[in-house]
This record gives C-alpha cells, sequence and structure tokens, in this order.
C-alpha cells in the first residue's frame, strides 16, 4: 500500500513537473496559435476616423490611420499591459530602448494635455517624423525612433499623420525623459529593447 | 541640450565652438568626420551633405564657387524643405549657427577662396505675359526631360538620377513648392537656375539663357505650384486620393520603392557596423542578427532578388505569408516583434503587391542568412522561467556586423 502511494506520488511530480515544462515551452503562444489572434486586436485598436464633421479633415485622418498602422507605430508606442499590448491605452507609449548613447522610453503620441503630444505644435511633431530633432534639440538615434525612413514620406503623408495622432483619444501616462549619457549597450549589440512591463512606471 | 562652448585658453575661435554645437546636433546625419555619412546618411533621400566637397546645392553664388557664409546660414537657420535637414532656428541661437557654419567651412579647403556671387538684376515681376514667356522657356531649356511636361515628371525622359556620390536623388515635383530645398520665391527658384545645384545633374543656365529669361522661367514655376493637401475641401482631398491611388496602381515598384523605404525594412534587413551605419554593398541583404531572449536568434533575411540567398525563389505569396504572418517559407513562425507582421497585416492588397514588386527589383546581393535557431532546451526553459516566473524582462538584441551570417562576427 505505501509502496503504491509512493509511486503515485513520483508519478504526480513527475507529470507536474512535465506540465510545467510544457507551459513554460509553449506560453506566450506566439508559435502555435494563428497569427489572426495577435494582429487582429491590433488592427482593431486602430481608432476609427468616422465621427470627424469636416469631410477633408476625415478622409486626411483615415489616410493618415492607415499610414500609422501599418508603419507599425504602435509596436514601440504602444503601453505594455498584463498580456501583451494594454489597446486601450493606444499609443501612449512606455517601452524601453537602450542605444550606446543613452536611455529612451517610446514617447506618449496621444493629444493628452500634460503628457501627451498635445503641448507639442504640428511642426514640432512633424520635425521629429522629418528629422528626428526633439524639441530640445537633441536628435534621436535612427535606429530606436525610424525617422529617417519616416522623413521619406510626403510632407502631405505627414501631415496626414499628424493630423490622425491629433484624433486618438487621450491618455495620461506621463514619460521620463531620455536619459542621454554614453551607456555600453549589453553584449556588445547596437540595440537593447525592452517591452513586457510598462518603463513609464518603472523608470521613475 | 544646447552645447556650450568650450572655454580653453580665453576665447575659443568660432569654429572651434561650432564643433561643439555640429558634435552635438548633426553627426547622425553629416558623421563625425563631415563626410555626410552618419548613421542616418543611408536612409535619406537626397543624402545629407558632405562637407569635405565643398560642392553645394543651394547657393547664390557661381558654378564651383564656394556659397556665401549668409547662404550657409539661411540653409541652417530655415532648413531645407522636402529633405530631412530641419531648421534649426527655433533651437539653436544665431550664435551657435554663426559658429557651425564656421566649423563646417573649416571641413573644405576650398573655402580658402572668397565665394563669388551672382548678380540678380532687376528681376522680372510676374505677370501673364512674364509666365507665357517662362513656359517657352521651359520647353526651349527642355526641362521637361527631367522634370516633366507639367513640372511633376510626365512624360521625363529619365526618372532615376544620382548626385556626384552615385546617390539617388529625385526631380523636384515642381508643383509642390513646399518640398523645394532651397525656397519657394521667385528669387530662390531664379537662383536655382542661373547657379545650378553642384553635385547634381541640373545645370546652371547661365550660358542658355538671359537672366530675364530665367525670371520668366522662376514665375512660371512659381504659377504650376498646386494646392496643397492641407488647403482642400472634402471633394478636392477625396479627389487626391483617388488619384495618388491610381498613380500607385500603375507604377507598383515606385510605390513599392517609397513603401519600404518608409516603412524602414532597411533598418533591420541592412547589416550595420558599431557605430550603426549601414555595411556597404549590403543594403537590404540581411544578416542583422536579432537576439529575441528567450526565443532564440533571428537573423534578419535576405530581401534582394538573389535566387540562392535572397527572395529570388520565393513566390509572392510565400513573401506575403512572411510580411503579413510572420510564417516562413519553410513553415517557421516569427514573434510578432520586432518584425511587425500584425501591423502590415493591415496592408491594403495593391501595396502589398507594390512591395513584393520593389523587392522583386531590387539587384541581388548573395549574403547566406543564416536560419532562426532556438537556445538549447534547459537554456530556453530557464529564460522562459525568468520571464514569466521571476517577471525578469528579456532584452531584444540587435547585433552588428552581418553576424546573422555564417561568416559573420556574433
Amino acid at each position: 500500500m505505501k509502496r503504491i502511494l509512493k509511486w503515485a506520488l513520483l508519478v504526480v511530480v513527475v507529470v507536474a513537473a512535465c506540465g510545467f515544462m510544457a507551459f513554460l515551452y509553449l506560453i506566450p503562444p506566439f508559435f502555435i496559435a494563428a497569427p489572426e489572434t495577435f494582429s487582429g486586436p491590433i488592427v482593431a485598436a486602430a481608432p476609427k476616423m468616422d465621427d470627424i464633421k469636416d469631410p477633408a479633415e476625415r478622409a486626411i485622418a483615415e489616410r493618415g490611420r492607415y499610414i500609422a498602422l501599418t508603419t507599425g507605430c504602435l509596436g514601440c508606442h504602444g503601453t505594455p499591459g498584463a498580456q501583451g499590448f494594454d489597446l486601450d491605452k493606444y499609443l501612449s507609449g512606455g517601452q524601453l530602448f537602450i542605444e550606446s548613447s543613452g536611455r529612451y522610453v517610446s514617447r506618449n503620441l496621444t493629444p493628452d494635455n500634460e503628457t501627451g503630444l498635445a503641448r507639442r505644435t504640428d511642426d514640432e511633431v512633424k520635425r521629429v517624423l522629418r528629422s528626428g530633432v526633439l524639441p530640445d534639440g537633441h536628435v534621436a538615434p535612427y535606429t530606436a525612433m525610424p525617422w529617417a525612413n519616416f522623413s521619406n514620406w510626403t510632407e502631405e503623408d505627414r501631415h496626414a499623420v499628424v493630423v490622425f495622432l491629433r484624433h486618438v483619444k487621450p491618455v495620461r501616462h506621463a514619460i521620463p525623459d531620455p536619459v542621454l549619457k554614453r551607456t555600453p549597450v549589453r553584449d556588445g549589440a547596437v540595440e537593447e529593447g525592452y517591452g513586457g512591463v510598462d518603463y513609464a512606471l518603472r523608470e521613475r | 541640450m544646447h552645447a556650450q562652448p568650450r572655454m580653453v585658453g580665453g576665447a575659443p575661435s568660432d569654429a572651434t565652438r561650432g564643433k561643439v554645437v555640429y558634435d552635438a546636433h548633426c553627426v547622425e546625419c553629416h558623421g563625425a568626420s563631415g563626410k555626410g555619412d552618419g548613421p542616418a546618411a543611408q536612409t535619406l533621400t537626397p543624402r545629407p551633405r558632405d562637407f569635405s566637397s565643398s560642392k553645394y546645392k543651394i547657393r547664390s553664388t557661381e558654378t564651383g564657387s564656394v556659397p556665401t557664409d549668409d547662404d550657409l546660414i539661411r540653409s541652417v537657420r530655415e532648413g531645407l524643405a522636402g529633405s530631412a535637414m530641419p531648421g534649426w532656428q527655433r533651437i539653436l541661437p544665431d550664435s551657435d549657427i554663426a559658429d557651425v557654419v564656421q566649423y563646417v567651412k573649416s571641413l573644405s579647403p576650398q573655402f580658402a577662396q572668397p565665394p563669388v556671387p551672382v548678380t540678380l538684376g532687376a528681376g522680372v515681376a510676374s505677370s501673364p505675359q512674364s509666365i507665357a514667356r517662362g513656359s517657352s522657356a521651359y520647353e526651349k531649356l527642355q526641362c521637361g526631360k527631367c522634370h516633366g511636361s507639367d513640372g511633376r515628371g510626365t512624360g521625363a525622359v529619365t526618372t532615376t538620377f544620382e548626385d556626384d556620390w552615385r546617390q539617388p536623388l529625385n526631380a523636384a515635383d515642381l508643383t509642390e513648392p513646399w518640398a523645394f530645398h532651397g525656397g519657394a520665391t521667385p528669387r530662390d527658384i531664379f537662383l536655382r537656375f542661373r547657379t545650378g545645384m553642384m553635385g547634381t545633374p541640373m545645370p546652371s543656365f547661365k550660358d542658355a539663357a538671359t537672366d530675364a529669361e530665367m525670371w520668366d522661367l522662376a514665375n512660371y514655376v512659381v504659377s504650376l505650384a498646386r494646392k496643397p493637401l492641407w488647403t482642400m475641401n472634402g471633394d478636392e482631398v477625396a479627389a487626391f486620393y483617388k488619384q495618388r491611388d491610381a498613380d500607385a496602381k500603375a507604377n507598383p515598384v515606385k510605390r513599392g520603392r517609397q513603401l519600404v523605404d518608409t516603412l524602414g525594412c532597411g533598418t533591420c534587413h541592412t547589416a550595420v557596423d558599431e557605430n550603426r551605419r549601414p555595411l556597404p554593398g549590403l543594403s537590404m541583404a540581411g544578416g542583422l542578427l536579432i537576439r529575441i531572449t528567450p526565443f532564440g536568434d533571428f537573423p534578419t533575411g535576405n530581401l534582394t532578388s538573389d535566387k540562392e540567398t535572397g527572395l529570388g525563389s520565393w513566390t509572392d505569396d510565400e513573401i506575403k505569408q512572411v510580411i503579413t504572418r510572420g510564417v516562413l517559407k519553410d513553415g517557421t513562425r516569427l514573434p510578432p516583434y520586432p518584425m511587425d507582421w500584425a501591423a502590415y497585416s493591415a496592408m491594403g492588397a495593391d501595396d502589398l503587391s507594390a512591395v513584393i514588386a520593389y523587392l522583386r527589383s531590387l539587384p541581388p546581393v548573395k549574403n547566406k542568412v543564416l536560419r532562426p535557431s532556438r537556445p538549447f532546451l534547459p537554456v530556453y526553459l530557464w529564460g522562459k522561467f525568468k520571464m514569466l516566473i521571476l517577471q525578469r524582462d528579456p532584452p531584444l538584441l540587435f547585433f552588428p556586423g552581418n553576424a546573422g551570417t555564417a561568416g559573420g562576427r556574433s
């Protein structure tokens, strides 16, 4: 009897350990669930521009939405939540990028008055998108913020993106300023990126 | 972030102060040496100026001459529209701008020669007659060969251009004055005809036309301006986008190039050196090693049309599966980052086909990239345990040096 119990316990422990390993192996299920499980919600989360009354502005914002969505602004400017992005906080930033020139937390692109782009003029936003020059004159490294690519947008496409950003739902989410000091990047890499948690909270 | 001048042994020279400004704000594009080879340079069209060459496009001086200080100060203050060069006037004080101009001049011995300004003459006021004369001059001088009969490239004989550094360049769309690098006033436009744009195929028309003809031509070009998007009404915006979509469909390779350039495919699919500068000859040939801990190493693929190592032997559908679903030809699944296939899944069918048409037009580059690899199983499980249970964030690392190939450094 005792022997059977012992064996049963052993089997339970082994099965539990294997189950745990299998769980570790498979979670998060990037490699088993259909790709649409991930892309569907991300595409659906881009806010519709239907509510804009002025037809010209609506059409321009729609175009801006398409450009911002397909360019993947959310990939860096999304706010990490418990499971992947917190899509309710669309484009409010919070991921961390480390370059040899410093530490950058992705900014809040929503039109929030105190923590977002409502503080910046259209020209200031366009200057970042065209030249990578932040309001303080610092030039963002192109590998962290791919402005060198966005500089190839026509001025009219850039305008459409800014019109779209002005119509995203404002989210209060304060982002710490970049820490601009020479830092070696881990293992001799050129860039180190972190998602998973909201670094706007952690870095403060 | 304004750089403070270094005071070493009394008042530093303007150029010494200017170097501090330059190092703080200019190197990302123009490079530490001023040769126009900063990390971001290769992605930009037009490319940033090479200050060691003294070939400047925007001048009020004769062909072969260096620009005046005022020319350079204006370019820095106001920026060059239609390029990545921003106006620095609201960011840097005038004294910094004057200093950085002195520093830039110190990078080329040509500035030992004084500039030779052109004479502007009295100018010709714009009038229907002047514009009509300008239109004739446009034909006589064969401007349409590059700029098209309508100023926006229609019927142009040449559509791809290179500058003296063999870098790609676009002919200006003369209907979009907001993107004219040197400004959009008749005086600015007259100067481009009169002085030419050194280092580019745009010549000086000094010997081919009179000053009066060039002023007429300037007035004509001003008259070509179309309505910009930001002043259009609803119907005009709808018509504008309809036309744009039709143009894109008619020329998928051009549209695809624009998409690939702006999406930034090359930022990961081109190997870089330790200073984030693209390795020469490997544009779009992959090889950048991305370590997605704890999931493994994912070297970026060779997107050129090479049959063996690039996309040459892939079908359109196989390419689409990677772009929109993150599934490689052999079934390997990519994590949803940093290759943002979730975002690309929202691309329209025409745009997707355009991207593929452009990738197929890339000249083949042989660069055999390794297959994605997972770490040793216990290492992988330990990494997942750290990430999921201990809540330690795993980094995403980008390695320089074509490290994603067998011969590369890792």
